[in-house]
């Protein structure tokens, strides 16, 4: 037995010596194997390397939905005119100049820059007109809609184009000039052959786009799947030398480097490590202390074109009751929103347009419980309700003015207020909304309503909210809100108030309708600001949404190597860095 | 039963668990809220937009009409485009697949011999110090949270000591040069490192322990006290006589636990920015691409099935006690 238990005590230390034998030298000749590739790498300066948070779905313009294939996408395809950087006016991009507009005939006239596609060959009209063709064959989302305003489209010269609208529109250069304009040399055929199938929508959407041909100031050179995507500069670009909204435009870099990175953890090391220069995604604010104190990095702010709210059902009780709904947005606590779970990175929104779409902006619309204290709040809520015939067993502001617990809250018909659900994201999706929600369900229960928050998954959510309509409350939000306000009328308008439609509240109000209509006709830029400032009045007034907070877009650079970002509202990552970045000398 | 008729009989079972299986998952994702539209909360979409979108995705048809498309395309090998990708399904999937192969696969199959090895000689030396260590060691990588032991590798061996990559599967700046075939593969590995080294600690533990349980009640075995009184070595004992026999359910696990590699891991490729097939299994669920979530759930019962056919067979073969 003593020779077994020997025999095996010098076995288990031959074990230990084969495991460290195999392990070391495996170690060493990965770390070697490390050194030598670091030796083959490319010279790091022509790079200007880019993480994003997720692989481009598709090069298909047409399918493209998503952020980071809009985001490659946007460098290639261009529009006629663009948004300009600060002032967010529209400005000439593929136009020479501004559209000229007849008044009497409806047209739009539209001169182009002699510019050329990526191949080198002839930018003209007959490529917007191609384009426009395309947008009716296929009836293609997003487009279709917006241009059917357009009677018909004529090209009386190769740097000439005329659009003859049905009527006037407000949206014209906003939403239609601002439509990417393909090349019919590269989607001629292409759409020949979808129109004959079954599906020709489908078909042209599953079309694999392996060189989209652009004007834009970069080409795809390479892209691998599931590793990373290579653009070089378009040597074709028509931009490069100009200046564009003040200005010089590039680009300045040759080559751009596109890589993913699944989390945001890792993202931010591979910044401090120095392996992007830029991350393509908001920086949450847990990062943000640390990466202050990297001197190389550097943190940019801006503001966001967003829309978080809380929304009602005014479809049925209880919050088809304008002075609820008052009430309700009366104690919700914006700042405490956001110093508490944003972190003070953001704003309090007050109406539904956000401020950084300064033009639109509505800033002196109603506003609740400005300037006082959660006591304070509760008490002019609690005013606002009993003066509209509300009444509570024990009521949450006693006799003597002081706030008590309150409980059974009866409604003016003198019937008990049921318990109604505040539907949210689950945390795990966005733990702002989720958090919100139940920070909501709180100061109401204190004002002694049944509130109820609910996580739910945001599927279900949408389907039970927008499809359905059957729901009292919800909190969501538009991450990224067109700077056009026509969202207005579609967001409100009783036209829209149908499962799936975008008038999820069910607001109703033939005042708010004729004006979405009007503005819609309206070319006088400055008499459509006054119906759009009326129509945000009205909103707050009536409250179907109440605009809660706009988080900013937090992003962050490494400064060894470039600079030259452009701050704009919805962050620097655009066309406009892009052309305007340089290497640091 | 004979060998032949035995094998048929399985065959024929397990074609009509793949039907029931191919049939529910169609009605699972048509009865799971929303559709492929429900996530695109865009107000520059118009609901038009949106029923033309869904009509040309043929999900206007009456649910009957889709079932029998679905069931046709699959017998005739078309799984269709993916709602998302606009891409044939069958690209993606094999274009996902291989660096899943890859990754989960070779974890599973490494970390399985280690941990037959390993639970081996734990087992013969029950008690020991390195028994303990052993036995310990495999609780904690067992238990380990796989985000945060990535995240916590990624950050020591990728970041501080800079030894390994970030994530992904290459280096960007090495490819778009001229790099030799040999360097490509070489930094294909160097990136293959740090996911590999997660998954088989994390999977090392529970292949370690299964062997070392089932080795340790072979081991109380008669047949091991007559082998020893034969006067057999130690080696022999062990390596024939006992681990031989302990394997048997360690197989079993090993034969699944490779079926479901395919599976891949959602965390682990999120964290290393890997492109396997289960980040796009999660996404094609949560996104109602249909044709891309049966497909890979197709193909995962499908080699779960096989897998387990296999391991039946094997455990015939491997224990002459089992006959047919």
């Amino acid at each position: 037995m003593q020779q077994i238990q020997k025999t095996k005590k010098n076995q288990s230390s031959k074990w230990c010596k084969t495991v460290c034998r195999l392990l070391l030298p495996a170690i060493f000749l990965m770390v070697i194997t490390g050194a030598l590739l670091s030796c083959n790498k490319s010279e790091e300066s022509v790079f200007l390397k880019i993480g994003l948070p997720e692989e481009p779905r598709s090069l298909n313009i047409w399918l493209a939905t998503d952020g980071n294939s809009r985001n490659i996408l946007s460098q290639i395809y261009q529009p006629l005119f663009h948004r300009h950087p600060q002032t967010l006016e529209i400005i000439p991009w593929l136009a020479k100049e501004d559209a000229i507009f007849d008044e009497k005939a409806l047209t739009y006239t539209v001169k182009l820059r002699k510019a050329k596609w990526s191949d080198g060959s002839d930018f003209t009209s007959e490529d917007v007109l191609f384009t426009k063709q395309l947008f009716f064959d296929f009836k293609i989302p997003r487009y279709y809609s917006k241009w059917q305003l357009i009677e018909k489209v004529e090209a009386p010269d190769a740097h000439t184009v005329v659009f003859y609208l049905k009527q006037p529109s407000a949206i014209f250069m906003s939403r239609i000039m601002t439509a990417p304009i393909v090349s019919k040399k590269e989607w001629e055929q292409v759409a020949k052959d979808a129109l004959a199938t079954e599906k020709p929508l489908r078909s042209l959407q599953d079309y694999q786009v392996e060189k989209p041909l652009g004007t834009g100031p970069f080409i795809l050179h390479e892209y691998q799947k599931g590793a990373y995507l290579h653009m070089t500069k378009n040597p074709y670009f028509f931009g490069q030398g100009k200046t564009i909204a003040g200005l010089d435009l590039g680009p300045y870099v040759d080559n751009l480097l596109f890589t993913i990175y699944g989390t945001s953890d890792v993202a931010i090391l591979a910044l401090k490590k120095g392996d992007i220069d830029y991350y393509w995604w908001d920086v949450q604010p847990g990062y943000i202390k640390d990466l202050e104190e990297n001197t190389s990095i550097d943190l940019h702010f801006n503001k966001k074109s967003a829309l978080y709210y809380l929304g009602f059902n005014l479809r049925r009780p209880p919050f088809d009751d304008k002075v609820l709904r008052q009430a309700v947005a009366t104690v919700v606590d914006k700042q405490f929103i956001l110093n508490r779970i944003l972190q003070d990175y953001g704003n309090p929104m007050h109406s539904i347009i956000p401020s950084g779409n300064h033009f639109w902006h509505n800033p002196d619309v109603r506003r609740y419980g400005d300037g006082l204290d959660q006591e304070q709040r509760i008490k002019a809520a609690w005013q606002m309700l009993a003066d509209a015939g509300y009444s509570w067993k024990v009521p949450p502001v006693n006799a003597d003015g002081t706030v008590a617990k309150p409980s059974d809250i009866l409604l003016p018909s003198g019937e008990a207020m049921a318990k109604f659900v505040i539907l949210t994201p689950p945390a795990d999706y966005d733990p702002k909304r989720a958090f919100t929600g139940t920070m909501i369900q709180e100061w109401l229960r204190q004002l002694g309503l049944p509130a109820f928050a609910r996580p739910m998954s945001f599927n279900s959510l949408l389907e039970t909210v927008k499809g359905k309509h059957d729901f009292d409350a919800f909190v969501l939000g538009y991450g990224k809100l067109d700077l056009d306000p026509d969202y207005l009328a579609a967001f409100f308008s009783s036209e829209n108030d149908n499962p799936r439609d975008w008038n999820m509240s069910g607001y109703r109000n033939p005042d708010f309708d004729t004006l979405a209509q009007a503005q819609r006709l309206m070319v006088d830029v400055a008499k459509r600001k006054q119906m759009i400032w009326t129509m945000q009045e009205m909103i707050l007034e009536d409250v179907p949404y109440y605009p809660l907070y706009n988080p900013h877009i937090i992003e962050a650079t490494v400064n060894r190597r470039f600079t030259g970002w452009v701050e704009k509202v919805d962050g620097i990552g655009s066309i406009w860095s892009l052309c305007m970045v340089k290497p640091v000398k | 039963m004979t060998k032949p008729g035995y094998i048929l009989v399985k065959l024929v079972e397990v074609a009509v668990i793949f039907f029931i299986i191919l049939t529910a998952l169609f009605f699972l994702f048509r009865l799971s809220p929303g559709d492929p539209m429900s996530k695109m909360v865009d107000p520059m979409l118009t609901p038009e937009d949106m029923a033309h979108l869904i009509e040309q995705m043929g999900l206007d048809r009456p649910l009957w009409e889709q079932y029998l498309i679905y069931v046709k395309n699959f017998l005739t090998g078309s799984f269709g485009f993916s709602f998302h990708y606009g891409e044939p399904v069958s690209h993606i999937i094999v274009d996902k697949l291989k660096w899943t192969i890859l990754l989960f696969t070779t974890s599973t199959v490494l970390a399985a011999f280690a941990g037959i090895f390993l639970g081996k000689i734990a087992a013969w030396h029950k008690g020991s110090h390195l028994d303990n260590v052993m036995s310990i060691s495999a609780l904690v990588c067992y238990t380990l949270f796989i985000p945060w032991f990535a995240l916590l590798l990624l950050w020591i061996l990728g970041f501080k000591l800079g030894l390994f990559p970030l994530g992904g599967v290459l280096s960007p700046q090495l490819w778009v040069g001229n790099a030799s075939l040999l360097v490509r593969i070489l930094d294909v590995l160097h990136h293959l490192m740090l996911p590999l080294m997660t998954l088989f600690i994390i999977n090392l533990g529970s292949y370690l322990l299964l062997m070392r349980s089932s080795m340790l009640s072979v081991l109380r075995e008669d047949y091991i006290i007559t082998a020893r009184a034969k006067g057999l070595s130690e080696k022999v004992i062990r390596n024939k006589h006992a681990a031989q026999n302990a394997a048997l359910p360690v197989i079993t696990s090993v034969g699944l636990s490779l079926a479901f590699s395919i599976n891949g891991g959602a965390l682990t490729e999120q964290i290393f920015t890997w492109p396997g097939i289960g980040k796009e299994l999660i996404f094609a669920v949560s996104n109602n691409d249909y044709p891309l979530a049966q497909a890979c759930f197709l193909l995962i019962a499908l080699v779960v099935l096989v897998a387990n056919l296999i391991v039946d067979l094997l455990y015939a073969w491997l224990d002459p006690r089992i006959t047919y």
